[in-house]
């Protein structure tokens, strides 16, 4: 899929997908953190997200703090990774990648008109899924997006966000985690 | 953290002016990574709900042509149905039908011009374009032709799409050397039989829906399957028919059998003989009709007279009270009885004359034209493309078996046999340059070594075929063809397969289900070859069509049909047919030519060679999900039935220690050992003195990847073969095996 540019809401999604890929220089820029703000803002997310852009944007010494701890938090790390980003880790009883739970959720994205880009991608990445419910709310499928949030999503997304807390103290991410359960939770 | 907003109000404040900005800055920055999503319309597993349906298939995984339905996606075959619109199969094809899927996009396929740079039997290949390969075809068969003649070519076709290359090698070119598998290693004594008995073909013509009994000498139907014969059969069984089946071995049809004769394998003529004399004698036959419509029948009856049911019984090691409830039940039945004239009748170089004795059984009993009885149906007419025959008095020449005098009852073109003796001896005339179209000799013909000794003395060798089959090892260069799913070829013609129903003819011309093009491949159809090369070899004049499509057209057009109508009618035309019943054919029961050219003229009894001690008669036939080896390769036909059954008395196995689901080699009389083990079948049902397997497994060309060094072939334990001498057809039920497991030779107790 090109890079057609999503309506508002389904941008929000789309951003929230962006912010947990791997951090590099072409995406933390500029209009990135002017939108975080602007979204912090409108939260009353202020202070935590104003040094944001101080710390991450401004020098390239915060940006590699940034992908030593998104390595350790979500890659590879010693002893074990903190919370890595998968569905089956939390939702499968074996606790393994691929699970059911990930099978499930490609079934999910096939049913409503979308495959993996990639033959092998696991589906049940967390940018995935953020991404997955950008595209359905661009399409209007916003019964489909709830029903992918109540299914399945907020069933494992509470446990991770908790594991990333215990385990970090990076302002960056706990930011986002707050903003992705703003966007994802059960709203009366 | 806790938010007094929610969402959905979020979403509305959303709309304020510096958010607005800050969003489109955002996505106008061109930092979001692609996404890691493609649209693509649901489809249920196995469901064909964004397939398009093509029909106009006619199916080649056997030769019966069921019609056919395709259902594709985005260009891709992915699965064959029947059509809905068929009076013949209907809805229905067999395994095979189904998985020819599989052959389509076969990996191993044919798919450029070769050139073997090795040597015959050891190919080493190079690509090559069509030109230079049309242009080498071209300029060593005319090599040949100004060397040794036309006659120096010999030619091994089959199958729909053979027949082109095959008449313009026949009738332009003026070679007599065509010998087809489908004759003289299949159906030719059945077929020439016929036509010497009630002067019509065979085929399969009986009315077994509504017959009252069906006869069945080693018929197999449920091994062999053929869809509406099938349905014949089977509807004839459902209303109640008597079925008698004459087999050494409980076959899928001896088991539905209410008599199974296990006769002695060889004897099946006497066994026929003595049904006719008894009935004969008891005046159990049709009077009126054989009064009317026979001739010569005061002669059979003296020729026959000897054949009492004890003498029978003795030689075909049945009882002759069973000989005699075969006969009352044909007769009680009768005219509404079956005699099955069978498929592949090359058993034993006696055929020729057991079939006559079918022929003549079914007269006696006055079951032609009627129900249940010998009918053959009144199909269309249509159109005809053909080569003019330019050539065709020059091949009568040279034909070998007139030059001989012998087999004077040849079917069409030249027996096997006297074909390959010559080549192999330069005698009467040197036979130089071989093309195989669609045959495979090396596994169709017995006598592998004699095979490849006259391959081996060819100045060229030129082989067409879709799979790379063990012949194409032997080829110096090697075309590939179109399968049955991307070309146009033949018409296929017919009627409702039960003559119990509304009388309709159809008409369903071959027509391609997916593209003939692609980038991956070269393939062409035979069309377009034979007329290159005729081009080539100064025969463009005598080229009547240019295209395979245009052939279809020329040939519809015969029945004021074309192409675009039938693609309108879903692939097949259909119009109102006639009621088939009531044809009288005269029955020669006995043949004054044939008894003029020195062959008995009654049907006669002549004993085969009894296997030696320590031997048993190897017989072969079908798995009903294989047709020979032409389907070995198929990954799913293969996963069904990889490997070739050995089935084996079980007091025999008993006695040399063997079980079911051992893997055993067998060796022949003459020392030969099958390359590779068949899967042991223990049972009751099969003869002491008889060993059955499958034929067409063991194919011995690595390129078949999946077939390769997977079960035996059979054939080659065939060196001993028999000529019928009426017809020059092989009989191949001629060999005698033992058993060779863990490298020792077992032999098989009496």
């Amino acid at each position: 899929m090109n890079n057609s540019k999503p309506k508002t809401p389904a941008a929000f999604y789309t951003f929230l997908a962006q912010s947990f890929r791997y951090p590099e220089r072409t995406w933390l820029i500029g209009p990135y953190f002017d939108l975080l703000e602007n979204i912090s803002q409108n939260l009353d997310l202020n202070k935590d997200a104003l040094g944001l852009r101080q710390s991450y944007c401004a020098s390239e010494e915060g940006l590699e703090e940034l992908q030593i701890e998104y390595t350790r938090m979500f890659i590879n790390a010693i002893p074990a990774v903190v919370a890595p980003p998968y569905s089956s880790i939390y939702l499968d009883k074996e606790g393994n990648l691929y699970g059911r739970s990930a099978v499930w959720a490609k079934q999910f994205y096939q049913l409503h008109g979308f495959d993996l880009a990639g033959e092998e991608d696991l589906p049940d990445h967390l940018v995935l899924e953020l991404d997955f419910l950008g595209l359905l709310l661009e399409e209007g499928q916003e019964d489909a997006a709830e029903q992918f949030l109540s299914e399945h999503f907020r069933r494992w997304f509470p446990s991770f966000k908790e594991r990333v807390l215990n385990g970090s103290t990076n302002k960056f991410y706990s930011t986002l985690l707050t903003l992705v359960d703003f966007f994802t939770r059960e709203e009366p | 953290m806790a938010f007094q907003m929610t969402r959905r109000s979020f979403l509305q404040a959303s709309a304020s002016a510096a958010l607005t900005t800050a969003l489109s800055g955002w996505l106008s920055s061109g930092a979001q990574a692609q996404s890691g999503f493609v649209k693509k319309p649901f489809t249920a597993p196995g469901s064909f709900g964004d397939t398009t349906t093509v029909s106009g298939g006619v199916c080649e995984m056997c030769f019966w042509r069921c019609q056919l339905v395709g259902k594709l996606r985005d260009g891709k075959l992915v699965k064959l149905e029947g059509n809905p619109k068929s009076v013949d199969n209907g809805a229905s094809i067999c395994a095979r039908g189904n998985a020819g899927v599989k052959l389509l996009y076969d990996p191993d396929r044919l798919k450029f011009p070769l050139k073997n740079v090795g040597k015959r039997g050891a190919p080493v290949w190079k690509r090559i374009s069509w030109d230079e390969a049309l242009d080498e075809c071209a300029s060593r068969l005319q090599g040949v032709i100004k060397k040794n003649g036309p006659q120096g070519i010999a030619i091994f076709p089959h199958g729909a799409s053979a027949t082109y290359p095959m008449h313009f090698f026949e009738h332009v070119v003026g070679t007599p050397n065509n010998s087809e598998a489908s004759f003289f290693q299949c159906r030719g004594p059945r077929d020439m039989a016929y036509i010497h008995t009630f002067g019509v073909e065979a085929s399969e013509s009986v009315d077994m829906p509504n017959a009252k009994a069906i006869l069945l000498v080693g018929t197999h139907i449920g091994e062999n399957i053929h869809v509406s014969h099938v349905k014949q059969y089977l509807k004839g069984l459902e209303n109640g028919a008597k079925l008698v089946v004459v087999d050494p071995r409980f076959s899928s049809s001896a088991a539905k059998a209410d008599i199974w004769v296990q006769i002695k394998p060889g004897t099946d003529t006497a066994f026929l003989l003595a049904i006719m004399n008894y009935l004969v004698k008891k005046g159990g036959y049709d009077k009126a009709y054989v009064k009317e419509n026979g001739e010569g029948f005061d002669q059979f009856v003296k020729a026959i007279a000897h054949a009492e049911l004890d003498w029978a019984a003795k030689i075909c090691d049945v009882p002759a009270a069973q000989i005699k409830e075969v006969a009352d039940l044909l007769a009680k039945n009768a005219p509404h009885v079956s005699i099955h004239p069978g498929r592949h009748v090359t058993w034993y170089g006696t055929d020729f004359q057991r079939e006559r004795a079918l022929a003549c059984l079914t007269g006696l009993l006055g079951t032609i034209g009627a129900k249940g009885g010998f009918v053959k149906a009144k199909g269309p007419k249509l159109g005809k493309v053909a080569w003019p025959h330019v050539g065709t008095e020059h091949a009568e020449e040279f034909a070998l078996h007139k030059m001989a005098e012998k087999h004077i009852f040849s079917p069409p073109g030249t027996p096997t046999q006297m074909l390959r003796d010559a080549a192999i001896s330069g005698k009467p005339y040197p036979i130089k340059a071989c093309i195989t179209w669609g045959q495979n000799p090396i596994q169709t013909i017995p006598g592998q070594q004699e095979t490849i000794k006259m391959l081996q003395q060819m100045d060229f060798v030129m082989v067409v075929d879709v799979m790379p089959t063990d012949i194409t090892m032997y080829a110096d260069i090697l075309l590939p063809e179109l399968s049955y799913l991307e070309r146009y070829d033949i018409v296929k013609t017919g009627v409702q397969w039960n003559f119990n129903d509304k009388h309709q003819q159809y008409i369903a011309p071959r027509m391609p289900l997916v593209s003939a093009v692609s980038a991956d491949h070269q393939r062409k159809d035979s069309v377009w070859i034979t007329n290159e090369l005729a081009k080539r070899l100064g025969h463009a004049k005598e080229i009547q069509v240019p295209t395979a499509e245009a052939m279809v057209e020329k040939i519809l057009a015969g029945a004021n049909l074309s192409l675009a109508q039938i693609r309108k009618e879903d692939g097949i035309h259909l119009q109102p047919g006639s009621d088939p019943y009531g044809a009288v054919y005269p029955v020669k029961f006995f043949n004054e030519d044939l008894a003029e050219a020195g062959y008995s003229g009654a049907p006669n009894y002549t004993p085969v060679p009894d296997p030696p001690k320590g031997f048993a008669r190897l017989v072969y036939g079908r798995v009903p999900v294989h047709t020979f080896n032409r389907t070995m390769n198929n990954a799913w036909l293969n996963a069904e039935i990889p490997e070739n059954p050995i089935w084996l008395n079980q007091d025999t196995a008993q006695k040399l220690g063997l079980k079911n689901g051992d893997r055993i080699s067998l060796v022949n009389q003459d020392g030969v050992v099958s390359a590779n083990a068949g899967i042991l079948k223990v049972t009751q049902g099969i003869r002491k003195d008889t060993i059955f397997t499958a034929h067409g497994y063991g194919t011995k060309n690595p390129a078949m990847t999946n077939a390769v060094n997977k079960g035996f072939d059979e054939q080659s334990l065939i060196t001993n073969a028999a000529v019928d001498p009426e017809t020059g057809a092989h009989g191949m039920r001629t060999s005698f095996v033992r058993i060779m497991k863990g490298g020792k030779v077992l032999n098989i107790p009496a």
